[in-house]
């Protein structure tokens, strides 16, 4: 069993380092999309394996099929060329920026994750949805509310920024 | 080497790779996809910190939770910047946006 599990992280691993380069380096921004939604899917595969069924399904809901479309009009609406707008090279003092930014804190974190070990469980815990649920509606009833009214005004605001007036091109 | 290790550094890799292109990317878009791969390895990491330390795990789901509903509302209001920003300078590339004057 703990070789299913190690077996099944590597395969996600492999699918989530793929797909990330996919999603950064793709000179076509819909390649780049599905590189970003193979690593969606493959994160909720994560969950699975971290014993949180019901995050894995939200991810899945939430991401693969609210965020990816979204990112998906974005792409359409902009009128991308199919050919991609990321044709062309990078510049040196661009792809030295991004190198930088890629290793600074790949580097510092990963020091300090490797030398400052927590203690950790030896299996994760099983969190029923219903817990969840109980936690939303009982302690954590303000800030789930307040991403209610986060939300609201985030899709007000889309509206409103938007909006084209009438006779206007 | 701890199973958290390994998950903290799946969720620091991808944070890093969304990084890297937040900053090589040319187009609004390709910047946005990189954005989410940040906040996708944020997720990670917060979930399994919540799952495999003696931490409370309902607290760590709950703000996984909190991070996709406020990644949710991220998207849709950069849907409508880049839409705007489109329209106005007939590109969506990133170095067009020099000044936040309309």
């Amino acid at each position: 069993m703990e070789i299913l599990a190690k077996s099944a992280f590597l395969f996600y691993c492999l699918i989530i380092g793929a797909g990330a380069v996919m999603a950064v380096m793709s000179k076509s921004l819909v390649r780049a999309l599905v590189g970003l939604i193979a690593v969606m899917i493959a994160l909720a595969g994560m969950y699975l394996l971290l014993a949180a069924p019901f995050i894995a399904f939200m991810q899945i809901l939430i991401y693969v099929g609210g965020v990816s479309v979204l990112i998906f009009f974005a792409i359409m609406l902009s009128k991308a060329s199919a050919e991609g707008d990321e044709t062309g090279s990078v510049s040196l003092g661009r792809a030295v920026n991004a190198l930088l930014c890629l290793l600074v804190p790949a580097v510092i974190f990963s020091v300090v994750i490797i030398y400052h070990p927590v203690t950790t469980r030896d299996a994760p815990l099983d969190v029923s949805p219903a817990l969840l649920g109980e936690g939303m509606l009982g302690p954590y009833l303000l800030p789930f509310e307040l991403i209610s009214v986060v939300l609201f005004a985030a899709m007000a605001g889309a509206v409103l920024a938007a909006w084209r007036k009438r006779g206007q091109k | 080497m701890t199973d958290l290790m390994l998950f903290q550094l799946v969720g620091v890799f991808l944070f890093s790779v969304g990084i890297a292109g937040l900053v090589r990317r040319k187009t609004l878009v390709g910047m946005l996809i990189a954005l989410e791969l940040m906040i996708n390895g944020a997720g990670l990491s917060i979930v399994a910190a919540a799952q495999l330390t003696s931490g409370d795990a309902v607290k760590g789901q709950l703000a996984a939770l909190f991070v996709m509903g406020l990644a949710a509302a991220e998207a849709t209001l950069l849907l409508a910047i880049i839409l705007v920003a489109v329209r106005r300078l007939k590109s969506s590339g990133t170095d067009g946006v020099f000044h936040m004057r309309g």
